[in-house]
């Protein structure tokens, strides 16, 4: 399930209670509505924080992953916009990443778009060397949700530590799904979502490193909730589902991943022993299972979504689906044009 | 120390793992109907090899609070049930 997946009933189970009785708003500090509801706030903070190793006081609940990547990417620079001027990201990001630093381009910052190789997976070597004195930041997606290769994070933030530049990864496909350690990827913020792990739409939380501390401009003024970093309201229900979501994903991520691995095995057996010419786009071995990217010779991508009537399937992301371009991303791996044009993304779950 | 909640029986054990695969087919969606019946069936057969009565029992008051989640979940999937039914529910 990579353009989103739906709300899990234990998840919805658990939000229900906030939106029908304990509908308290979790910054009244003077009743048993609003004592209730923060405890709940504060214990989906720490079922968040347990999902990827970290403290629950390093967790800020947004509205959604492309909230989180315009706070880290436009909000770190901004915040250290005297001393740095430099960004470094790759060509497969998110569009919000990209919009992000598109918009940082037009204030006067520059920004290194590192390509990727064949596989999907970035070139060390050519990070290492696009490292300038002024880099304030490097942002790389953990999985990235067109082709669902896993990029070598621990490498990643070993380099980042060396050089001491703050490290920014969208984990929001990444969550739940693979084995995320903040401290083993030495990241310093992470982007993470509520609908990519069976959680509810509309909220997502941004990981903080506090030691040794990140500092950011916030997107959104206000009341000063969420610690100063993003004012409004907090939505109690949605917040509780991302936490019962995240905590189901830690009881049953390896359950999941055999499972997952079972179905794309037999998906890609079984297409492959009826047909030729069918490509995996992007590294075999660096991969998440459950999102597979195919490009199928001589036959057109959205041509044949249109003939799978049954099955849910995209081609790109469901943020490019409007356009008819080739998705950047299969650009970005050199795929021929032509075999850009047919690809389809598969998504074994559950 | 208080004295030590009695482990469940046999019974009551194939008794809960009964209900849990009802509860399943009271979900009008395939894909949570399919999955209910899986999850329950290999969490069972997974937790066969326990033998310390402590960990038996916290697994069986486990499932018996996902007993009450899925009926709960069932009659609210029930009240919403989408009139287009999934294609695995309507091919042989």
């Amino acid at each position: 399930m990579q353009a989103t997946s739906p709300v899990d009933p234990r998840v919805l189970d658990a939000m229900l209670p906030y939106f029908v009785s304990r509908y308290g708003n979790p910054h009244s500090r003077t009743h048993l509505y609003g004592w209730e509801s923060d405890e709940a706030v504060e214990a989906a903070r720490a079922q968040v924080a347990n999902l990827i190793n970290a403290s629950p006081k390093e967790i800020v609940f947004t509205s959604g992953a492309t909230e989180c990547n315009n706070v880290s990417v436009k909000g770190v620079m901004h915040f250290y916009k005297e001393k740095k001027k430099h960004v470094i990201t790759t060509q497969t990001e998110h569009k919000c990443v990209l919009d992000s630093c598109r918009h940082l381009q037009q204030e006067g910052f520059d920004v290194t778009y590192l390509p990727v190789k064949s596989d999907g997976l970035i070139d060390l070597n050519e990070l290492r060397s696009s490292i300038r004195t002024d880099t304030g930041l490097v942002s790389v997606m953990a999985v990235n949700n067109e082709i669902g290769v896993i990029q070598p994070m621990e490498e990643i933030g070993q380099i980042c530590k060396e050089f001491n530049i703050p490290f920014h990864t969208d984990a929001a496909q990444a969550l739940g799904k693979i084995p995320i350690d903040v401290n083993k990827w030495n990241v310093s913020l992470m982007s993470l979502s509520g609908h990519k792990v069976y959680g509810p739409k509309g909220v997502g939380a941004l990981y903080m490193r506090r030691r040794p501390r990140i500092r950011v401009e916030p997107q959104m003024n206000g009341g000063g909730q969420e610690r100063g970093i993003r004012s409004g309201t907090v939505p109690t229900p949605l917040v509780v589902g991302m936490g019962a979501a995240c905590e189901l994903a830690m009881k049953e991520m390896e359950y999941d991943e055999k499972r997952v691995t079972e179905l794309k095995d037999r998906l890609l057996n079984g297409i492959r022993a009826k047909l030729d010419g069918v490509v995996v786009n992007g590294s075999t071995e660096s991969r998440y299972a459950g999102n597979l990217n195919l490009s199928f010779a001589y036959v057109e991508g959205e041509s044949l979504l249109m003939g799978l009537k049954e099955v849910a399937v995209s081609s790109g992301s469901a943020c490019t689906s409007a356009s008819l371009e080739p998705s950047y991303v299969l650009r970005a791996l050199g795929v021929d044009e032509d075999m850009a044009h047919t690809s389809i993304r598969n998504e074994p779950a559950l | 120390m208080t004295t030590a909640v009695p482990p469940p029986s046999r019974t009551e054990i194939l008794s809960l793992f009964r209900s849990l695969l009802r509860s399943a087919r009271q979900f009008p969606d395939y894909n949570i109907r399919e999955y209910t019946k899986r999850r329950t069936i290999d969490s069972f057969r997974d937790n066969k090899i326990l033998s310390d009565p402590a960990s038996i029992a916290a697994a069986f008051s486990e499932g018996k609070s996902q007993l009450e989640v899925a009926k709960r979940q069932a009659v609210v999937y029930s009240l919403y049930a989408p009139k287009i039914r999934s294609i695995m529910d309507i091919k042989q």
